[in-house]
């Protein structure tokens, strides 16, 4: 895990307080690509302050934007060679169908950790130094507002 | 010893010249049976249980649809959804698995994880316009042998009463 046990508390009363920093002013900025992703959980399990979770629906779209080559390539391939048309819409995942399930990314309670980089097998998540800077910090912009 | 070999030997031409006693015997109620009999349905039956039911229905000598294509697996909990639309995909007109009964799994819960695959394969293929019912799954004990046999003529049925899937 790369937080040590101070930050998870932190990040913990982070969650709970329901004030957590915007992404891009802290740490790393999280950059998801949902055709790679298996929907394993790992990410949802490591994060710290839940900004990762799974629903129970599973939209079949998806499956035919997964790469050739991997396992949901080749079953969006044996999918479509029998479909009669485009998938109608998300589908129901039940209880015990682990790896379906889509990952719904909460960017409001993200602090940019990088923990769901680190555990994702398949690449679908990475963290990076911040690109952007939509909200810069208060402090900072107090800064520069000064003579 | 010779004459008993000179005896014995004409016994296999004479049996063969026989005609052959019909593998499906006329009257088994299985259905539009002549109509079907080029569909493909692919078995997926668990070691521990339905291939025993199996075993024993083919040591009985039961007669058996002839569209049915058995696979050994460890456990129904093995098959993925990936393992059922392939063998859709490349020419079986109907796919099911047959496993423990709820609660006997011989790996506590394979079977039950198997179930609700095929549970979300159903949905799967409803959402892209396939026939549901092309995907099951039945539970069943070791000694149910009665049980396999009338799974698989209820499979054979379901098939048959469908068009042939179309592959693009």
């Amino acid at each position: 895990m790369p937080l040590s046990a101070r930050g998870r508390r932190i990040s913990g009363e982070l969650a709970e307080t329901g004030a957590p920093v915007s992404p891009g002013v802290m740490g790393c900025e999280v950059v998801r690509r949902p055709e790679l992703c298996v929907g394993c959980g790992r990410c949802v399990a490591a994060c710290p302050t839940g900004a990762m979770s799974q629903d129970g629906w599973f939209d079949p779209a998806v499956l035919y934007a997964a790469p050739a080559g991997t396992g949901r390539g080749d079953l969006a391939a044996a999918l479509h060679r029998i479909a009669r048309h485009d998938p109608s819409g998300p589908i129901r995942v039940p209880e015990r169908v682990l790896t379906f399930r889509a990952v719904v990314f909460d960017a409001e309670r993200c602090v940019g950790c990088g923990a769901c980089a680190r555990a994702c097998p398949t690449g679908a998540v990475a963290a990076g130094p911040v690109t952007s800077m939509p909200t810069p910090p208060r402090a900072l912009a107090e800064m520069g507002s000064r003579p | 010893m010779s004459a008993e070999l000179a005896v014995a030997a004409p016994a296999p031409a004479a049996a063969s010249a026989a005609p052959a006693a019909p593998l499906m015997p006329a009257g088994e109620p299985l259905g539009a049976e002549a109509e079907t009999g080029e569909r493909t349905i692919v078995a997926f039956l668990c070691r521990e249980c339905a291939y025993s039911a199996a075993d024993a229905a083919g040591n009985a000598r039961t007669p058996l649809p002839p569209t049915i294509r058995t696979v050994l697996v460890p456990c129904t909990g093995r098959v993925s959804p990936l393992h059922v639309l392939s063998a859709l995909a490349e020419g079986a007109d109907g796919v099911y698995l047959a496993g423990c009964l709820e609660g006997q799994c011989h790996h506590r819960v394979g079977n039950l994880h198997a179930l609700d695959r095929v549970a979300f394969l159903r949905e799967l293929l409803g959402s892209v316009g396939v026939e549901p019912e092309r995907v099951a799954m039945f539970t069943m004990s070791a000694a149910d042998t009665p049980r396999f046999v009338a799974t698989a003529r209820a499979m054979h049925a379901t098939i048959a009463r469908l068009p042939r899937l179309r592959r693009g």
